[in-house]
């Protein structure tokens, strides 16, 4: 098993292009350190339709009057500025900022440099994927792989077949490679959204909203 | 006067998720992702409401916090947005109605 580099094609150019927008890295460093309160108040803001600070400091009054309320005005900041932007964009903006996120929050417990994005899973004899992972952890024998979503509807066969797919050609070669999909929702929701696919996937974990910082604990 | 129970409030917010839902629904390759999406989430905040919670009185902020967050979701004419706020309003609601119960 071996990690490469994605092809540079047209997509890739495109979509480096909003990786590097500083706004990404801002929110993802300010829900890198933020409550589960406060990363729902993100998801709404950049999944709503007013742009307007005021009603939503009013829709979610407990973070404006907490210790942590000049994070909680911050995010709001950061994800009106997403929510400002075009529907198309919002949405690349959006799923940037989770793989930027899930980055952020395994670096915290793996080596920086073992984070890695974009990157393709090789094993010998088997044909490579055309996607590439979004987040990968290149430790020897403690290999993971992760694929991020905004949203549970994100979830479908493709994701999960490409995940299983890796984790037992991995096992082929006697190689652990952990595989996870990282959803910026609810886990409920997750939860039903995986229920209804019949795509392998009792092996892949599910990290939703509510277990994010579980990212940076423990390899799991 | 006493105000609404958060019960009530979230009565209003099941309400909204089942115009969210039928206008998800329009998306004919999702309609069973968002019934079964609408049921996981009417059937918590029916929980909620049932519970200790629902039975509290809501302050004007808890009301003032809800009846907004079902109000940004009447916003919503777009069918593939309303199903990302299908999932977004019950956690919103829910929120407000425990931090601040």
């Amino acid at each position: 098993m071996r990690f490469q580099d994605a092809a540079k094609d047209g997509r890739a150019v495109v979509y480096a292009a909003i990786q590097a927008d500083p706004l990404v890295a801002r929110a993802a460093e300010l829900l890198s350190q933020a409550t589960l309160g406060e990363r729902i108040l993100a998801r709404a803001v950049m999944n709503g339709e007013s742009t307007d600070a005021d009603r939503w400091r009013r829709i979610f009054p407990s973070l404006f009057s907490s210790a942590s309320a000049e994070r909680a005005v911050e995010i709001l900041a950061v994800s009106l500025a997403v929510a400002d932007r075009g529907e198309q964009v919002r949405s690349q903006v959006r799923g940037a900022i989770v793989e930027e996120l899930t980055a952020r929050l395994l670096a915290r417990r793996a080596s920086p440099a073992a984070v890695r994005r974009e990157r393709r899973i090789l094993f010998d004899g088997v044909p490579a994927e055309i996607h590439p992972y979004d987040v990968t952890v290149e430790a020897a024998g403690a290999g993971e792989a992760f694929d991020c979503k905004w949203g549970a509807r994100g979830i479908n066969a493709d994701v999960l077949h490409q995940l299983d797919d890796a984790r037992t050609h991995a096992l082929d070669e006697d190689e652990p490679l952990n595989v996870a999909i990282v959803v910026f929702d609810a886990e409920r929701s997750c939860r039903v959204r995986l229920d209804a696919q019949t795509a392998p996937h009792a092996q892949t974990r599910l990290v939703a909203i509510e277990q994010l910082d579980t990212l940076a604990g423990p390899r799991q | 006067m006493a105000g609404p129970t958060i019960g009530a409030l979230l009565e209003s917010a099941v309400a909204a998720e089942e115009a969210l839902a039928e206008l998800g629904e329009t998306i004919e390759d999702e309609w069973s992702y968002v019934n079964d999406l609408r049921q996981a989430w009417t059937d918590r905040l029916d929980e909620v409401a049932a519970g200790p919670t629902g039975a509290r009185e809501a302050s004007p902020e808890i009301v003032d916090a809800i009846e907004l967050a079902i109000e940004e979701a009447g916003l919503v004419h777009d069918p593939h947005r309303a199903i990302d706020w299908l999932s977004t309003l019950p956690q919103v609601v829910l929120l407000a109605a425990e931090s601040l119960a």
